[in-house]
């Protein structure tokens, strides 16, 4: 049991800098708890506040890039003098009213609760990722059990494929499982490779460990992950579980109304944590330069724009590239991707001989 | 009304929140119902972008709450889209476009369309045939306002007395059509044409049938129509194929109950020797009304299948052999039996309606779609999975299919087409000749200026008239443009197959200068009846000309950024290559038309081998490639696109020097020094009373998607044809497309429905 008091003086010890805050709120109770670094990152960066972003802005940011790369305007009317920025919000109250359909041949419970239970995998991942300084929990095995995190959502998506119980869920729900297995050892190799290089999986270690960014110490590691990256997350060459011309997205067609909302995100979510771990491993984390004023949150900021930078590439490719067949997406998985993983494993450990292991240590 | 939605936005504490989101988010289920969709692709596409007021084409029913309803509602689509409708969640609404969808439009009296008013609650009509994207925009707004509450319904009109003088009762004008009741058909009228190819091939089938012959006849230049017994009729076909007659274009029936007969005709030709190319060779033979069956040419002619089938349910002849026969094909379970015969009448159209007087035709009680138990059966057995395709579905257009997979590969595919067949054919026999033009265009309204030349030069060829040098280079520049125009709307849907909606946009941006310059020259964005028998409707200045000629320069430019991004992108060529290959025997065997046959090695096209308008007069090619597959058939389009802004600008530059009439004296008659150079106001004086002489008039025409063949029957005393057939490219080519899909990944559908352009309602017609 730990005393009431020595739960204070841990939250104390580990208090977030930040001189703006501290002049404003300064001495005001409760404040300390919310500068306590664990709660700052659940609510700021990478946690709540970083993924909300990420979902009501990256939509908008996607659908107005596209126009643009097309020609168009994209939304606009909704709120003109941001150029429809607030379209997403207008979708969420739409869905949020809407009839969400339980279709006769569904399996209700699972259908049900797999979209909410699908928060778990792509939630909890943020807890091991560090924005700049800030970081939920800290051990040295943060990366690892991310990736095993992030792994699981796919059996979630087929779960739900699976309880929608529609001929094209089916479908989507199969190459869903076949393209998890294409990309996920490429994925973990790309990750391990990393790992042989910083010999830790704490990501606030790894992040303060790079004075050259990781893309430049391993690159063919980097070029793995991003590749596998695109894969994961289903975006465009490789959108093919979901492919909606083909099988009308796949394992969420039967989603209606709030359901459908819930599900559709999961896609952004799991693109911000995967862009998170990017950053972490490939881009210096929080590096940048830092700005006296907002003391630990500048690394969260530095950090927050990275990921958001990867997040647009990413979503981008859609306006470029048409979509690869499942069993071209497989070959490139099975055969380019797995052959460029298991290089940047044999890269790491010549690298790791060579510079010896980071100084902080 | 679908007021329930509009009430439950209105109520609770939350109703601003519901309404506001409701309002800017109306996703439009992506369902294309007919050829309004061509505008709407407008509307949606980076020349309107109805993105910009959050209305977002989705493909998906669930997760939308709006149908847009392009156009006529057959009996077949009318289950489909009241299925879309009960899958949507709450609230949803719908607005219906077009003339087709408020009281039928042209197709008003026909027999295979219903009103979407009568299957779904309407929230607003949207007029127009086709209703432009401005139009289409607007309705979108209504129906915003209407969810905020603005009732746009009850326009309050001020009454101002103008003291207007009380005249007498009109009367109602008579009908002007003429209509024989027990007429003459024949469809083997001998002409006097020059052809001494014809001779000699006349006497070379006479020698080689021998006996099996009843009579030949040369009815025109390159037509002879041979008449057999229906006996022999098989024993022909296998010696006609020897002779290398080895496709079918047009299977068709004629009814004549007064004489208590069909004539069942097989329209060949060869794809194989050179000479034969452009002979159109009509096998007929007459069949007993009431013992209506002859035997099945599949095995001869694999090409005759789907036409066959379509007779079948059309006419109620038997074919026996084709595996179809009793089933449904084109047309609903619930449709009228055997509609194309005389003894089915549809509805006389008149000037005013009696009151109360109800047009309508029922809606569907059935709403499940046919499916085929026994293919289903036999896919368990076999542990293969069936996927239906369409005709809702993000990429499916207006065809149902039922594909058979076992693993991620197909192994057969069932067809299930006639979601747009609104009964041209039918209406036509109760049309002038010359009413029958903007008809004929809804079939496939992004290549109307084609479709209309088709139709025109029956007529010309029926009654001979020759059109003036100037109106056939206009009417070669209108065909092809809109050659381009067709293509554009195909590479832009095809992207949008794979995935790739920047093509889309880009295609669609070229389309709409596209569209812009039609306007110029004919004052319609699509359908445009223009071309009309003897010439076009009025003349076209020297500075539309020219800005024709800039139009291509711009095309090009743009052209480039396409290629670059969708054409040349590495995805796009591994989807593409080795995919639905088919081979040089395959095309010929399976009757293939136009730019997808030349892809498959095959030199073809109606305008090398019967020049028609000033194809002859200027430069060209015809492209043509050897692989047979995806990339093939569009990469030959594409260079096809490049002909014809070639072609495009030598006439430009000859029209120049050329001038002179628009319309030819022999359609004017008397009055053609008046009217000669615009026919506006006088137009029905010259083309009202147009009587065909006697006989089968065929004509084939290049369409954009391939070989396009009229048959007019005249009985020489109607103002009315007594029969029009209609082949459409896309018919011919459905049969290919079936087939090429067989073997390949689920994936690859999409690949081959993209690189064959298939439209729906050119095929259902």
């Amino acid at each position: 049991m730990i005393a009431f008091g020595d739960l204070f003086r841990m939250i104390l010890e580990n208090r977030a800098n930040i001189p703006v805050i501290e002049q404003m709120l300064g001495g005001i109770p409760g404040v300390d708890l919310i500068l306590w670094k664990p709660f700052l990152a659940l609510i700021f960066m990478p946690g709540f506040t970083g993924l909300m972003i990420v979902i009501m802005l990256m939509v908008w940011i996607e659908r107005k890039l596209c126009a643009r790369i097309q020609w168009r305007v994209g939304p606009r009317e909704v709120f003109w003098y941001l150029g429809g920025l607030i379209q997403p919000l207008a979708d969420g109250m739409r869905y949020f009213f809407q009839e969400t359909i339980v279709h006769r041949d569904a399996h209700r419970p699972y259908y049900l609760q797999f979209p909410i239970l699908a928060f778990i995998p792509v939630l909890l991942p943020l807890l091991f990722i560090s924005a700049g300084p800030l970081i939920a929990i800290e051990t040295d095995f943060g990366v690892q059990i991310a990736v095993a995190l992030i792994s699981l959502i796919s059996v979630i998506i087929i779960g739900f494929g699976w309880a929608a119980n529609s001929r094209f869920a089916y479908i989507g729900t199969i190459r869903e499982a076949f393209m998890y297995f294409a990309y996920e050892i490429p994925f973990i190799l790309s990750v391990v490779a990393m790992l042989i290089i910083y010999r830790t999986g704490n990501t606030l270690h790894i992040a303060e460990m790079q004075s050259v960014p990781g893309a430049l110490l391993n690159p063919l590691a980097f070029l793995a992950f991003a590749v596998t990256m695109v894969m994961a997350t289903s975006r465009m060459p490789f959108e093919i579980p979901e492919a909606d011309q083909e099988v009308a997205f796949g394992p969420m067609v039967e989603y209606s109304g709030i359901m459908f909302g819930l599900v559709m995100t999961i896609a952004y979510e799991k693109a911000y944590v995967l862009a998170a771990l990017m950053t972490d491993l490939f881009l210096c984390g929080g590096a940048g330069p830092q700005i006296q004023m907002l003391g630990d949150l500048s690394g969260a900021i530095w950090f927050f724009i990275k990921t958001f930078i990867v997040i647009i590439v990413v979503f981008s490719l859609r306006a470029i590239y048409p979509r690869y067949r499942i069993d071209q997406a497989m070959k490139i998985g099975w055969t380019f991707a797995l052959a460029l993983s298991t290089a940047a494993l044999a890269l790491s450990v010549v690298v790791s001989t060579v510079i010896p292991p980071a100084m902080g240590q | 009304m679908s007021d329930e939605s509009v009430e439950f936005l209105n109520s609770g504490v939350l109703a601003p929140i519901k309404k506001w989101g409701t309002r800017w988010s109306l996703w439009p289920a992506h369902f294309v119902t007919a050829c309004c969709g061509v505008e709407l692709a407008h509307a949606f596409a980076c020349g309107y972008d109805g993105e910009r007021w959050g209305v977002l084409n989705y493909g998906i029913s669930r997760q939308t709450n709006f149908i847009i309803v392009e156009g006529a509602i057959t009996r077949k689509m009318a289950c489909a889209l009241r299925l879309v409708w009960e899958q949507m969640p709450e609230p949803k609404f719908v607005i219906v476009l077009g003339a087709c969808g408020e009281r039928g439009g042209l197709f008003w009296n026909g027999y295979n369309i219903v009103r979407p008013s009568d299957v779904v609650p309407v929230d607003y009509f949207v007029p127009g045939c086709p209703p432009t994207p401005e139009a289409l925009l607007r309705g979108c707004r209504a129906v915003q306002d209407k969810i905020e509450g603005i009732d746009r319904t009850t326009i309050r009109f001020k009454h101002v007395d103008i003291g207007r003088e009380v005249i007498e009762e009109r009367l109602i004008p008579t009908s002007p059509k003429r209509c024989a009741l027990t007429p003459t058909i024949r469809i083997d009228m001998h002409s006097e044409a020059k052809w001494v190819f014809g001779r000699e091939l006349v006497s070379v089938l006479e020698r080689a049938l021998g006996d099996l012959l009843v009579r030949t006849a040369i009815v025109g230049r390159n037509r002879i129509a041979v008449k057999v017994n229906r006996d022999k009729m098989k024993e022909v076909a296998v010696k006609l194929k020897e002779i290398g007659f080895d496709h079918v274009k047009s299977v068709n029936v004629v009814d004549i109950p007064h004489e208590k007969k069909f004539i069942v005709e097989y329209i060949v030709s060869s794809y194989s020797v050179e000479d034969l190319k452009p002979v159109l060779l009509s096998v007929f033979c007459d069949v007993d009304r009431d013992d209506a069956w002859i035997s099945s040419m599949k095995d001869v002619w694999e090409s005759a299948d789907y036409q066959e089938r379509e007779m079948h349910e059309f006419f109620g002849v038997m074919f026996e052999g084709n595996p179809w026969m009793g089933r449904r094909f084109f047309l609903a379970k619930d449709s009228p039996e055997y509609p194309l015969r005389k003894d089915f009448k549809l509805k006389e159209a008149r000037y005013v309606l009696e009151k109360d007087e109800d047009v309508r035709n029922p809606p569907p009680s059935d709403l499940t779609l046919p499916v085929p138990q026994e293919f289903l059966e036999d896919a368990r057995e076999k542990d293969e999975y069936v996927v239906y395709v369409g005709p809702h579905h993000p990429a499916s257009g207006h065809l149902r299919t039922i594909l058979r997979v076992h693993g991620d590969i197909i192994v057969d595919v069932l067809p299930d087409p006639g979601y747009v067949h609104r009964g041209m054919e039918k209406t036509a026999e109760n049309l002038l000749y010359v009413q029958s033009i903007p008809l004929f265009e809804r079939c496939s309204i992004v290549d109307s200026p084609n479709i209309t030349l088709g139709y025109v030069r029956a007529i010309e060829q029926a009654l001979g008239i020759h059109v003036p040098e100037r109106a056939k280079y206009i009417r070669m520049i209108l065909a092809e443009l809109s050659r381009i125009g067709t293509f554009l709307y195909d590479a832009a849907i095809g992207p949008m197959f794979l995935g790739h909606s920047t093509g889309f946009m880009y295609c669609f941006a070229i389309r709409e200068m596209l569209v812009d310059i039609l306007t110029r020259i004919t004052g319609a964005r699509i359908t445009t009846s223009f071309i009309v028998p003897g010439g076009i409707r009025r003349d076209v200045p020297d500075d539309v000309l020219d800005a024709v000629n800039r139009f291509t320069y711009a095309l090009r430019k743009r052209w480039e950024r396409y290629m670059d991004i969708f054409v040349r992108n590495p995805v796009t060529l591994a989807r593409l290559r080795g995919v639905g290959v088919i081979t040089k025997e395959d095309a010929i065997k399976w009757g293939m038309a136009g730019p997808f046959l030349r892809a498959s090695g095959v030199e073809y096209d109606v305008r090398k081998i019967e020049p028609y308008e000033a194809y002859d007069e200027v430069e060209w090619e015809v492209p043509v490639s050897d692989e047979g597959d995806s990339l093939a058939r569009f990469l030959v389009r594409v260079e096809e696109m490049n002909q014809s802004i070639r072609i495009i600008r030598q006439a430009v530059s000859a029209l120049k020097n050329i001038r002179g009439e628009i319309l030819s004296e022999d359609v004017l008659g008397e009055c053609s020094d008046v009217y000669a150079n615009d026919i506006r106001g006088y137009f029905y004086r010259a083309f009202g009373d147009i009587v065909l002489p006697r006989g089968e008039f065929t004509s084939i025409t290049e369409a954009s998607r391939g070989s396009l063949i009229y048959s007019i029957i005249s009985d020489g005393e109607s103002n009315m044809p007594y029969r029009v057939r209609v082949v459409t490219p896309c018919l011919l080519n459905l049969r290919a497309f079936m087939e090429s899909v067989k073997g390949e990944r689920l994936a690859d559908f999409w690949t081959v429905y993209l690189s064959f352009g298939y439209f729906p309602p050119e095929a259902d017609r």
